[in-house]
């Protein structure tokens, strides 16, 4: 009877052990899934903050001028659309145009 | 039992005790430590699930996934007014890195010891938090929020509107779609075009430096399906500071204004009359005298070249009154008033989204009414309301509700029919003389088409019309051969620095450049002119001759 008690006793207490670990092992497993859903987040509140900034930096306001100035684009003129079987009544009418070089800085 | 006859004691018995004794002490100091911990960590916890619960609320994007509106963290400073010493120091010190701070107000408040939490601040930029932290005042902390950003600044401001300090929306699209922007996820898509939102604004803003005027409203949208691409009020607002609305820029004029809009309703009438079996297109009258209506009397401005001859093409084209009372009058008040209601004049519109004002109707419809409101005079209502009436001539007759959301099913739009194809096409074409020969020429956009209507009507006053105020507005629909889109223009009391100022010298042009500009942005292919269709033509013709044997 003694002996039972003995092994049910170390039974219990290596039983007791694993758990007590097994119970460690989550806490630190979601300790770690805390610290990444929190990198995850500040991660997609930097994006939201980017994609604020780009919308922001995109205004039109700001980027037809540089577009104009720079790349010489602008939205297509009626005068510039033709019918495909008109083309070659117009070719040589127009050039490519880039606008000149900016200065090296 | 044992020798003595009396019954074994339990050897267990004061161990089993103490055992339970133990596992209950160890089971209270559990509770205890927990509710310890949960006192400790719960209100920083329930902080942060607020503040994820803010950011949460969904983006507001363009059609095309341009960003409009966005929740980004911010910092609000509060304090917490029994672990403050000094209060008048703290809130000195306060307002000289924090510009709002009304010094006197805040000593105030942090002075009442009764109070665990006082707002100072919310809504702090990064630069802000750093200069407070850096006083090293006690008894302040930063609660983590989010804050409402609307990167683009003015576009769209009115039609976006704003949310107040705990992310609730209050006017515009943030409180007409709240509980679902609350719900976050995905973004609402709107289907307004930015590029073309931009052009818009940009005109009115351009046209402020060709007159004085007290505001401006203007509309875009697809006459297919109702989806409205640009809705503008001028003075435009900066929805990131709401609180720096001028009065006169408050007030939504598209959506929650209500204007008497002049002869752009003449396109109404005329189609009225022609559904009705009382017109057609080669009738004439005789517009060379005025008409006597009861008290009234009903004058053209501008005589026509042949007034004992008019038809409904020229009374649309140079704008005549006496004209189109002619016409109502055939039309009668009855038919009159159940086509504007057909077309969604008479009553508040449905839709969903910001809502519009509901028009101002007059309380009888007698003939003098019918003849006013023939000419847009006596009926006001909103120009979005309005825009509207101008779908069936692009669509071939159909009536549709203004709609703020993409994602809509194209089949599932709900259509009423007003009048038929044939009604829509012949007005749609006397349109088109009103910009090629009439009052509309300031309009022409080349390669597109513009049809449409002036219309110049006086404001009311306490003493009756005021001949000094005005509203101007042009409407039309283009390329008028294959019609897509409908577009407003109205101007609130605009007084060119030089010149006449009617519709066919303000709002005219205003939206001619829209259109030029817009239309590209649309996808809207321009007219070819005459040498390139003509080209065509024979392509095609020698393309069918090398095909035939």
């Amino acid at each position: 009877m003694k002996r039972l008690l003995i092994v049910g006793g170390v039974i219990v207490a290596v039983l007791a052990v694993a758990v007590y670990r097994a119970k460690l092992g989550a806490e630190e497993t979601e300790g770690r899934i805390e610290g990444l859903e929190a990198q995850a987040r500040k991660v997609s509140e930097e994006i939201n903050v980017l994609k604020a900034e780009e919308a922001y930096l995109t205004r039109p306001e700001r980027i037809g001028p540089i577009a104009r100035e720079r790349l010489g684009l602008a939205p297509a003129a009626p005068g510039q659309y033709t019918a495909p079987e008109a083309l070659s009544n117009r070719l040589g009418e127009e050039r490519l145009t880039l606008p000149p070089e900016a200065p090296p800085r | 039992m044992n020798l003595h006859g009396r019954p074994n004691e339990d050897a267990w018995g004061p161990r089993r005790a103490k055992l339970v004794a133990g596992v209950l002490a160890l089971m209270f100091i559990v509770i205890v430590g927990r509710a310890g911990y949960v006192s400790v960590n719960g209100p920083a916890q329930a902080a942060e699930t607020a503040a994820a619960e803010l950011s949460r609320r969904a983006d507001i994007v363009d059609r095309k996934g341009e960003l409009l509106a966005t929740s980004l963290p911010a910092w609000s400073l509060a304090a917490d007014p029994r672990a403050i010493w000094d209060a008048a120091d703290t809130a000195r010190q306060l307002a000289g890195v924090l510009s709002d701070i009304n010094v006197k107000d805040l000593t105030k408040r942090l002075s009442d010891s009764e109070r665990h939490f006082v707002w100072i601040q919310r809504g702090l930029t990064p630069r802000q938090k750093q200069a407070v932290f850096e006083l090293g005042l006690e008894g302040l902390r930063f609660e983590e929020e989010a804050r409402r950003v609307y990167p683009r600044g003015q576009l769209a401001g009115h039609f976006l509107g704003f949310t107040d300090v705990d992310g609730k929306g209050v006017e515009g699209a943030e409180l007409a779609f709240d509980a679902r922007l609350k719900r976050g996820g995905e973004p609402v898509r709107l289907t307004i075009d930015a590029g073309v939102q931009f052009v818009l604004e940009e005109e009115f803003d351009k046209a402020f430096a060709d007159f004085d005027m007290k505001g401006g409203a203007g509309v875009i949208l697809d006459a297919s399906t109702g989806a409205v691409r640009a809705i503008a009020s001028w003075p435009a607002i900066d929805p990131n500071r709401p609180a720096d609305r001028t009065e006169l820029a408050k007030p939504n004029r598209v959506i929650g204004s209500l204007f008497e809009l002049g002869s752009i309703f003449k396109p109404l009438t005329v189609a009225a009359a022609m559904e009705a079996g009382v017109l057609t297109v080669n009738d004439t009258f005789d517009v060379s005298q005025p008409l006597r209506i009861g008290p009234a009397t009903v004058r053209d401005p501008h005589p026509l070249e042949n007034p004992l001859a008019a038809t409904a093409r020229d009374i649309l084209a140079f704008s005549s009154n006496i004209g189109t009372v002619e016409i109502a009058q055939r039309l009668g008040s009855g038919k009159q008033k159940e086509f504007l209601g057909s077309v969604g004049l008479l009553g508040r519109l449905t839709y969903e989204g910001p809502q519009s004002a509901a028009p101002l109707t007059p309380s009888e419809w007698d003939g003098l009414t019918s003849a006013t409101v023939s000419y847009g005079h006596g009926l006001a209502v909103s120009p979005l309301a309005f825009a509207m009436t101008y779908a069936p001539f692009a669509n071939g007759g159909d009536y549709l509700s203004p709609v703020f959301l993409e994602g809509f099913d194209p089949a599932k739009i709900e259509k009423r029919r007003v009048m038929s194809a044939s009604t829509a096409r012949s007005v749609t074409a006397m349109m088109r003389e009103t910009v090629t020969h009439g009052t509309g020429e300031n309009a022409e956009a080349q390669g597109y088409e513009v049809a449409g209507k002036t219309g110049t009507a006086e404001k009311p006053g306490p003493d009756g019309y005021d001949p000094d105020r005005n509203v101007t507005s042009f409407a039309a629909v283009f390329p008028a051969s294959r019609p897509q889109f409908v577009v407003l223009v109205v101007l609130d009391e605009a007084q060119p620095r030089t010149g006449e100022r009617t519709a066919a010298y303000t709002s005219a042009s205003i939206a001619g450049r829209v259109i030029a500009r817009a239309a590209p942005l649309l996808d809207v292919q321009p007219v070819l002119d005459a040498s390139i269709a003509e080209a065509r033509q024979s392509g095609l013709r020698a393309g069918s001759d090398a095909r035939t044997p």
